[in-house]
């Protein structure tokens, strides 16, 4: 009976060390991937960081209109972001080919339904990168147009604005990741239509002065069209 | 430049004609009666000047003289030969600089077709065009050997504003010329200098932006032209259109920082300013019937602007100006002062940020408007009951002021990040 129990024991053993062993190359191969990964990427983000210096970056971004950034970054520096940012994808990316030296159904499926999401994930974010920049540009047209034509409630307009545009690229962006679904419309339809109802009414109820300094200028036109304009420009 | 804007009779008749002495430029004269006086002004002023001459006159009231006789050359007992043509109707999307602009191209371009000695353009429309206007223009030229004759108008003191605050100061620092209106927009050129425009501008890049208006006196500061004003008299004032304000300012600004950009290897070098020779008198001045200006709107344009352009001007002017416009921004009435040091610093940093393109370009120019609207309200405070030559003096402080800080311009532009008070 002993000589069973130890026989058990032996090829309960050898199994148990016969698939540890057939583990072991995906795990070689895993680390391997990583260390490659890790190298590859610290050699990048050296490159990437010297050329983001050369080209002034941190300053460049400030003025594209994304001053925020710093605030998100580490040390307050847009650059360093970006380098550890593109690290963190190469060693990821090194990740994903480690566990598909796995030899198993589970992370191979993981691995492609993972790469088939990618372009979904490209294109959400670069809608919300497109986003960012026009909701920042046309918010800034809108202030200075604003400010110029003596609107109180500029700042109010470019922040409308600004959200207006950022809602709809969210939306596109989680729309495109498959993200929620009918709720994200629903919810963008609330959003949306809210911003331009409160747009409406604050242009509504402001623009009173605006329509009554237009009148007040016709006015003066027609009845004393013979008094001079008392600035001239060129 | 080509002559792709002139109708083909015309350009038929300039064909057959081949050469002239002088070609005449008159624009805004919309309506045919105009353009028939334009053509005998112009006859009276010929017949004025020394040597007898061939003239052809273009207009922008789509009058011309077809089937014109070949003229035969002209003896000193015989009459001046006037011939016209005309300018095409400008382009409804152009505004009014961009056609003012394509119009000089368009002379221009027929003044070098005809080899023309001399070249007068007249644009603003003066109360009563009279030959004098065209007279004091083109006889510096002829007579005297002058490449360009910049005018002198006669003005109250809120009239010519961005000309008195931005425009001839900033000429005057950088090219060392003290000009009273370096962009015109009427002068008389001299057959060289027109060629030397002309082949400057066919040298630049196709949809380059750079304005004729705004380089022909930056072109005649540098190489062997003879530079001098001449007093026109009474200038008609163009209806300020204040909701557009920021639209005019984005195209003279940028015309002048854009020029200032193409010739920042020549301007640096230059110290001081030099007077020019001036003919003319000035003429007597009108009445002034304007209604006194609105200074505390203007300060509240100003206020406003502070209040909300915070971060567009922080990219632009440092730390130091914010504050100082800050502050600025606190004071009403009587006590508000924009000084010259403050304003010529704010010129200066958005004509860098501009040449940085800090920003959108066209953010930039029409940003600078509420701090343009301060100046205006400074100005008014400090010369309400100021008489002429007092604000003639003010002004001239103004201009040191631009030439005392050219050394800052100069740094930031050499090291803008280096250089960053």
């Amino acid at each position: 009976m002993w000589d069973q129990v130890g026989d058990a024991l032996r090829l309960s053993m050898t199994k148990m060390l016969s698939q540890l062993a057939s583990l072991l190359p995906g795990i070689v191969a895993l680390l391997t991937a990583l260390i490659l990964a890790g190298l590859f990427a610290w050699a990048v983000a050296a490159i990437l960081r010297r050329s983001l210096a050369g080209f002034d970056f941190d300053r460049r971004v400030a003025q594209w209109g994304f001053p925020g950034l710093a605030e998100w970054s580490p040390s307050s520096s847009p650059a360093r972001l970006v380098t550890r940012a593109i690290a963190g994808i190469i060693i990821f990316i090194g990740f994903l080919i480690g566990i598909s030296a796995f030899d198993g159904a589970l992370p191979s499926q993981f691995v492609v339904r993972l790469f088939a999401y990618l372009p979904d994930l490209i294109t959400a974010i670069l809608v919300l990168f497109a986003g960012s920049i026009i909701a920042r540009f046309l918010a800034r047209s809108v202030l200075i147009g604003a400010v110029n034509m003596n609107l109180q409630y500029a700042r109010l307009l470019s922040v409308g604005v600004k959200w207006l545009v950022t809602v709809l690229s969210v939306t596109i962006a989680l729309e495109r990741l498959g993200i929620g679904g009918g709720i994200i419309r629903l919810a963008f339809g609330i959003l949306f239509g809210g911003i331009v109802l409160a747009l409406a009414l604050a242009v509504g109820l402001g623009s009173k002065e605006l329509v009554s300094r237009s009148l007040e200028r016709e006015a003066s036109k027609t009845s004393v069209s013979n008094i001079k304009d008392p600035v001239g420009h060129l | 430049m080509d002559l792709d804007a002139i109708s083909q009779p015309d350009l038929e008749q300039i064909e057959r004609i081949g050469g002239a002495d002088l070609v005449i430029g008159i624009l805004g004269s919309e309506r045919e009666h105009e353009g028939s006086t334009a053509i005998a002004l112009t006859r009276d002023v010929l017949a004025k000047l020394s040597k007898p001459l061939r003239a052809m006159v273009v207009c922008s009231n789509g009058i011309h003289s077809p089937a014109a006789p070949r003229p035969e050359l002209v003896g000193d007992d015989q009459p001046p030969v006037v011939l016209s043509c005309s300018l095409p109707a400008p382009d409804p999307g152009d505004t009014a600089q961009r056609s003012i602009s394509n119009a000089y191209r368009t002379i221009f371009a027929v003044g070098g077709k005809l080899g023309a000695r001399a070249c007068g353009v007249i644009t603003s429309r003066s109360p009563g065009l009279t030959p004098q206007w065209i007279y004091r223009l083109v006889q510096p030229v002829l007579d005297l050997g002058f490449d360009l004759v910049a005018p002198c108008y006669t003005r109250q003191k809120m009239e010519g504003l961005l000309n008195r605050s931005v425009l001839a100061p900033l000429h005057r620092a950088l090219y060392g010329q003290k000009l009273q209106n370096p962009m015109g927009p009427d002068f008389g050129l001299s057959g060289k200098l027109l060629q030397k425009i002309l082949v400057q501008d066919a040298a630049r890049r196709p949809g380059s932006d750079r304005s004729v208006l705004a380089s022909i006196a930056s072109t005649a500061a540098f190489g062997d032209f003879q530079v001098c004003e001449a007093h026109l008299g009474v200038r008609a004032q163009h209806h300020t259109d204040w909701e557009n304000l920021s639209s005019l300012l984005a195209e003279v600004l940028g015309a002048a920082f854009l020029e200032m950009e193409g010739r920042a290897a020549q301007w640096q070098s230059i110290r001081g300013a030099k007077p020019l020779p001036a003919f003319g008198q000035p003429g007597p001045l009108p009445e002034d019937t304007a209604i006194p200006v609105d200074i505390n709107g203007i300060i509240e344009s100003f206020q406003l602007g502070t209040k909300n352009l915070q971060d567009v001007w922080g990219l632009i002017l440092p730390p130091t100006t914010l504050l100082e416009l800050r502050r600025l921004s606190r004071l009403t009435g009587d006590r508000f002062r924009l000084s010259d040091h403050l304003w010529v610093r704010i010129v200066y940093d958005f004509a860098l940020g501009h040449h940085l393109r800090i920003i959108s370009r066209d953010h930039l120019l029409r940003s600078i408007t509420p701090l343009y609207l301060g100046w205006i309200a400074s100005y008014a405070l400090e010369t309400q009951t100021a008489a002429l030559p007092e604000v003639d003096s003010r002004i001239e402080r103004l201009s040191k002021a631009y030439e005392d800080n050219k050394s800052y311009l100069v740094s930031r532009w050499r090291w803008p990040d280096r250089f960053n008070p």
